[in-house]
């Protein structure tokens, strides 16, 4: 029960980079740049545009909680600026983050510094530089793959004990395992690739820029 | 020449004798107190902590203390996990230095983890202002908040112990505990700017005061790691208090040798040039070492410890020093058949007045507050008396049969120089004296004084600019301004502790500042620690609002009814300041000065300090003092600068009177002609070349006057050895410009100034000299 108030710190920065990795992941994971493994090739499959924009339902199952909790809302991933999460229910709240920074309804939080480079990798399509940090098993059927990546990072491993993402052309769902039972699933929907920002994403993107 | 009754009762061997047991028993004490650590080098040491009043010099040295002893080190590479590889070579390499006595890189888990613990049995109590607020004014926000925090899909830290902490109330209060969020990395701190990661090493010395071996050892250390960190590609920034003093330790030894060697070498040619023999400049030499291993153990038995810089001025003193053997010396030249006794008879009222002279304006320095100058002046002063009384005590001994046969070709320049020359100035004297007006008032016109004590310490640049990039990158070591508040009692204390914070608050979201740090931010007294109790009683738990949070999010029946239990249960904890402070970290413990007859005190640290003036107006509050050390200081200085003045005047007519007494008003006034142009070209040059105008420059000043009435009581008792007597003060003030001009190397802006006023006295002295005593002649 203590682990939790124990990994206090390790824990922000833990879901971080879980977090983080969702957010990448609902991105479009350019295919081929570095060589990956077998199993890495599923994911050679996503599209590769510099937008992304959808729906996402996230539930999140909480050991301590009798029933889950829901929420849902739009995201957009802008390969230069980074990515907007907008909760639209239970509570209205937005989340912006890029490299450097992250905003969220409590004012700016730090960045975890294995956030840029998990970032990066997926969104550069270099999923080679994940097994850096991950042990990456994966299945792959003839329309669909999916991808179980392990925390290699000792302190990380503490806390998650595994992400499976799972997708076709697109990355259409992600799971959370955390060691202490909490689960977390984030299913996307209503995927497409714009051209370019609306005049209100642009507008949520100004505020990430120093 | 008037004779005293004392020579007639001169016996050399005597008088040899004398000196030869003031010496052993110089020597002997110098065995003992040589052995001791006697040098200081820590910037702080050569500051006045008199004028202070004793609460706020005590609130400064603790403030100091434990910023004096920390180093930060950023290992910089294109990849974080480089970053982290480069810095834990690097803390292997500095355990192994055993300079420190901690080294942290991991982050210390251990110690937040036995914070929660200890906090947890009080978080009813424990609220961060922000909460507070939202209780207070709208509660539902508070829920809102929460539901925010648990949907976000990057994990939140408040969120993290919601079985036990189901409002997230503490979790919201510890985190505000860390108000600048760190990134982990394998659990190392990795920050980063745009192009590189920077993994973060802090250290803590051994010592707030290093000695200069472990200085050294330092510097190496700091040099070697850069190169290592280097040659793999990486970079390394380190910045800390230590390193700016090793950095002045360095400049300081290599001054010293630099004005130590260069002094030795130009006498030693002189002396030989001049003189054909070894035997004057062994016996100089013999005065000089006697004066300064004097001044060294002397100084040391007075102060405890001297300072680096008081050596510097040391070395330059030998140019000083030196004179009265060579006045001895020169006179040789000056009778037919000369004998040592004679000769001193002769130079005796010269140098017993010109150490006088000297003397009194070191006086001057000594009555000045700061450490520093008192020992240079102490130190001067028993240097040049023994080196003084050496001259008059031994040489006669062990000059006897000395008479150099030949004409030296500097005497006949000299010689030459002193006839002709005033006879140039005097056929000239109009447009000089008008050039000379023009040139001084234009010079004091541009004249204008800098205080600032900074100028104290030489920086390198790259020193300075690796500082402030680690300040960018970790915005975490305090400014050395901070507020010192004070309460009758604990509860007095805190309420106008709270009264600045809050102050200090809407400054920062004015970017007035980027930080502060104060206990009352997060140890609410118990009155305070009562009212949030029954706020969260008053809006969360007897309104209903938690029990239906808890259900709607889906604890079970009894979770809720379990929280509600410990709630009440929890009604009469109070968690004492000393309780809280020792769950926390050094940093915070160091705020807190502790409380002694009705009187409680703290200080708020701050950092990123923008906007002075806002914050200086603080201090207006009740219980507040704003204590900024820089610039209390650089007013001590400028304050001292009237003063200086005000002895430089002082001591200018006691030696007028001085010498009118002894030679009557124009006589004295004549003499006094020499210090007064001199003193009045360099502060001109000072104007002229923009250098540093401050109090040293006034201290300066006074060692000109000092040397000034030397040349021109020497020219004015010359009588018919005005050849020999020219000779003597071209030699002596040969030798002390090139002690002085050699300071003027130094990398100080103080030391450099001063050596340059001085330097340029001392030519004008030499120039204006051979005036006075003409029409005796």
């Amino acid at each position: 029960m203590l682990i939790k108030a124990l990994l206090l710190y390790c824990l922000a920065f833990g879901q971080g980079v879980a977090g983080d990795a969702v957010l990448s992941e609902i991105s479009a994971i350019a295919p081929g740049i570095a060589l990956p493994p077998a199993s890495l090739q599923s994911a050679a499959r996503l599209a590769k545009t510099p937008i992304t924009q959808g729906d996402f339902h996230q539930q999140k199952q909480l050991k301590v909680l009798r029933k889950p909790l829901i929420s849902t809302g739009t995201f957009t991933y802008d390969q230069n600026k980074g990515v907007i999460w907008k909760t639209l229910t239970p509570v209205v709240s937005l989340l912006l983050v890029n490299e450097s920074k992250l905003l969220t309804g409590q004012g700016e939080q730090a960045v975890p510094a294995a956030f840029g480079k998990v970032f990066k990798a997926m969104l550069g399509g270099d999923l080679a530089a994940l097994t850096d940090g991950f042990v990456i098993t994966g299945t792959d059927q003839k329309t669909s793959w999916q991808l179980a990546l392990i925390p290699k990072d000792e302190m990380l491993k503490k806390i998650i004990s595994t992400m499976v993402l799972s997708g076709d052309t697109e990355l259409r769902q992600l799971e959370i395992r955390e060691t202490g039972g909490n689960v977390t699933l984030i299913s996307f929907d209503n995927i497409s690739h714009p051209e370019r920002l609306s005049d209100e994403q642009e507008a949520d993107f100004e505020r990430l820029s120093p | 020449m008037n004779r005293k009754p004392i020579l007639n009762a001169y016996h050399p061997k005597l008088t040899a004798g004398l000196w030869l047991l003031g010496m052993i028993i110089i020597g002997i004490l110098g065995s003992q107190i040589l052995t001791k650590n006697w040098l200081e080098t820590g910037f702080l040491a050569l500051l006045p902590t008199s004028e202070q009043q004793p609460e706020i010099a005590n609130a400064t040295r603790q403030h100091n203390q434990l910023l004096n002893r920390k180093v930060v080190w950023l290992a910089g590479a294109s990849t974080s996990v480089e970053a982290i590889n480069h810095a834990q070579k690097l803390k292997r390499q500095l355990e192994q230095s055993q300079l420190f006595n901690k080294v942290v890189l991991e982050f210390p888990q251990q110690q937040y983890i036995n914070q929660y613990q200890q906090l947890f049995p009080y978080r009813y109590q424990l609220l961060d202002a922000q909460s507070q607020e939202m209780l207070a004014k709208n509660p539902e926000d508070l829920i809102k908040q929460n539901l925010e925090i648990l949907n976000s899909p990057i994990g939140q830290m408040q969120a993290a112990d919601l079985e036990r902490d189901p409002s997230l109330l503490f979790g919201r209060y510890f985190s505000a505990q860390h108000p600048i969020k760190l990134n982990l990395e394998q659990g190392i701190v990795v920050v980063s700017d745009r192009q590189q990661f920077w993994a973060l090493l802090l250290t803590d010395l051994h010592d707030e005061r290093l000695q200069l071996d472990k200085l050294d050892t330092l510097l190496h250390l700091v040099n070697d790691a850069t190169g290592q960190v280097k040659a793999q590609g990486g970079e390394l920034l380190v910045s800390g208090m230590a390193l700016f003093t090793a950095q002045g330790a360095q400049s300081a030894k290599q001054e010293i040798s630099t004005v130590g060697v260069g002094s030795s070498l130009g006498i030693m040619v002189l002396l030989l040039m001049t003189f054909r023999s070894v035997r004057p400049l062994l016996l100089a030499m013999l005065a000089l070492a006697s004066g300064l291993f004097a001044a060294l153990v002397l100084s040391i038995w007075c102060f405890d410890k001297i300072h680096l810089l008081t050596l510097v001025f040391g070395a330059s003193l030998m140019g000083v020093a030196i004179d009265y053997a060579l006045h001895f010396f020169c006179d040789s030249f000056g009778g037919k058949a000369w004998l040592p006794q004679q000769g001193l008879r002769f130079i005796l009222p010269g140098i017993s007045l010109g150490l006088f002279t000297t003397l009194l304006s070191y006086a001057g320095l000594g009555l000045s507050p700061f450490p520093g100058l008192q020992q240079v002046a102490v130190f001067s002063a028993i240097g040049l008396s023994v080196a003084w009384l050496t001259v008059v005590l031994l040489f006669p001994l062990l000059l006897v049969g000395f008479k150099p046969k030949h004409q030296p070709l500097l005497l006949k320049l000299t010689g030459y120089w002193q006839q002709h020359w005033p006879v140039w100035l005097l056929s000239n004297k109009r447009w000089l004296g008008l050039a000379a007006a023009v040139f001084v008032l234009g010079g004091f016109w541009t004249l204008t004084p800098r205080d600032d004590v900074r100028l104290l310490q030489s920086a390198p640049a790259e020193l300075t600019r690796t500082a402030d990039k680690i300040r960018q990158l970790f915005p975490m070591s305090p400014d050395s301004q901070f507020f010192l508040v004070s309460g009758q009692d604990q509860a007095g204390w805190f309420q106008n502790e709270q009264r600045l914070i809050k102050r200090l608050e809407t400054l920062k979201q004015q970017k007035a500042l980027t930080a502060y740090e104060g206990l009352s931010h997060y140890w609410p007294d118990a009155n305070r620690q009562q009212q949030n109790y029954r706020l969260i009683k008053h809006k969360l738990v007897d309104s209903g609002l938690l029990e239906r949070y808890m259900n709607d999010l889906g604890f079970d029946e009894t979770a809720v009814k379990a929280e509600l239990k410990q709630f009440s249960a929890a009604e009469r904890n109070t968690l004492t300041l000393p309780e809280w402070l020792a769950t926390a970290d050094e940093s915070k413990q160091q705020l807190w000065l502790g409380c002694d007859d009705g009187h409680c005190q703290s200080t708020v640290a701050l950092t990123g300090i923008g906007d002075f003036q806002a914050l200086t107006a603080l201090q207006d509050l009740p219980g507040v003092i704003w204590v900024d050390q820089v610039e209390s200081l650089s007013s001590l200085f400028a304050r001292y600068r009237i003063r200086a003045s005000a002895l430089l005047a002082i001591a200018f007519s006691l030696a007028l009177a001085g010498l009118g007494f002894k030679f009557g008003w124009q006589g004295s006034m004549a003499i006094m002609s020499v210090p007064v142009v001199a003193l009045a070209v360099s502060l001109a040059m000072i104007g002229w070349f923009g250098q540093l105008f401050s109090l040293f420059n006034l201290f300066a000043l006074l060692l000109v006057l000092g040397i000034g009435v030397d040349y021109g009581l020497f020219f004015f008792i010359a009588g018919d050895r005005r050849d020999s007597t020219s000779l003597g003060v071209t030699l002596s003030a040969l030798t002390t410009l090139l002690a002085f001009g050699l300071l003027a190397t130094s990398s100080t802006e103080i030391v450099h100034a001063f050596g340059f006023t001085v330097a340029v006295g001392i030519v004008t002295a030499l120039l204006c000299a051979p005036l006075v005593g003409l029409k005796n002649t």
